[in-house]
């Protein structure tokens, strides 16, 4: 309670958009990848969020705390779509009718997502920003 | 002299204040912080109702013997509550997230110019004080 709920809940979200920053980037990275440990090309990954309670000692001291709630990554799903099939006979991966599956990645999509998850970034390091100026300001009193 | 000098109605409306803002920048807070969550609601603290019947309603605390007594922990202001409610409807992207990062920021803007004047206003009463108990 106080000036740290305000921080603390800013923070998960700061986490949770940077994971899926890091999901972004393995997608873009990994656009092209047809070899996996577990076989096959690479799959899309997505991260899921879920909104998370804060601590219970939070959750104790005030009735109207409950309703506040920071953000987590519930879990990496993995988007299970059919690979898209391109036409590459000279490729190693090729299949005897000369198709190569590829991961269906849209750059675009992935691209608009990552603009999304820094914004949303942004908006979390204002709100810290805010926090932060009213903690020092509650600190000029009686100055 | 307490009711009348250092702690008076106003210091402990203003500390109030304070109190309730810091809660709203926390429900705040929260919201930008789920601005992206599947199914979350926005949530709004609602405190000015209650704050202004504490306010208006003079007198009718238990505590207090005589209606210009002041109660040292505040009265009525010390304990309005505030009420969250929920902001309805689907969202923008239909996945029944309401939160509107945009307004999220106003509010956000708000509060904190909100928390700052109270703060500069108690500091100022704080001044008045120090001025008054140093004498010069």
């Amino acid at each position: 309670m106080g000036i740290f709920t305000s921080l603390n809940i800013s923070a998960s979200a700061l986490q949770a958009q940077r994971t899926r920053l890091d999901t972004i980037s393995s997608n873009m990275a990994n656009a092209e990848t047809t070899r996996t440990p577990q076989g096959g090309p690479y799959q899309r990954k997505m991260v899921v969020f879920e909104s998370q309670q804060m601590s219970f000692a939070d959750h104790l001291s005030s009735r109207s705390n409950r309703a506040i709630s920071g953000v987590r990554v519930s879990n990496i799903a993995v988007d299970n779509r059919e690979p898209k099939l391109v036409y590459d006979p000279q490729h190693p991966d090729a299949d005897d009718r000369g198709y190569v599956a590829m991961p269906d990645i849209d750059i675009l999509k992935e691209t608009t997502d990552m603009m999304m998850a820094t914004r949303a970034y942004e908006a979390n390091i204002t709100t810290i920003k805010s926090a932060k100026r009213m903690a020092l300001k509650a600190l000029e009193i009686g100055k | 002299m307490l009711g009348n000098g250092l702690v008076d109605k106003t210091a402990l409306l203003l500390k109030k204040t304070l109190d309730l803002r810091m809660q709203n920048q926390q429900v705040i807070a929260g919201n930008v912080a789920n601005a992206q969550t599947p199914g979350y609601k926005a949530q709004r603290l609602e405190f000015d109702k209650a704050l202004r019947q504490a306010v208006d309603g003079q007198g009718h605390d238990v505590s207090v013997t005589h209606p210009n007594h002041i109660s040292s922990h505040g009265g009525a202001v010390a304990r309005v509550e505030a009420t969250v409610s929920e902001v309805k409807g689907t969202g923008a992207l239909g996945d029944g997230n309401t939160v509107s990062v945009d307004q999220e920021m106003i509010l956000l803007a708000q509060n904190q110019l909100m928390y700052e004047a109270s703060a500069q206003l108690l500091s100022k009463k704080m001044s008045i004080i120090k001025y008054v108990v140093q004498g010069n």
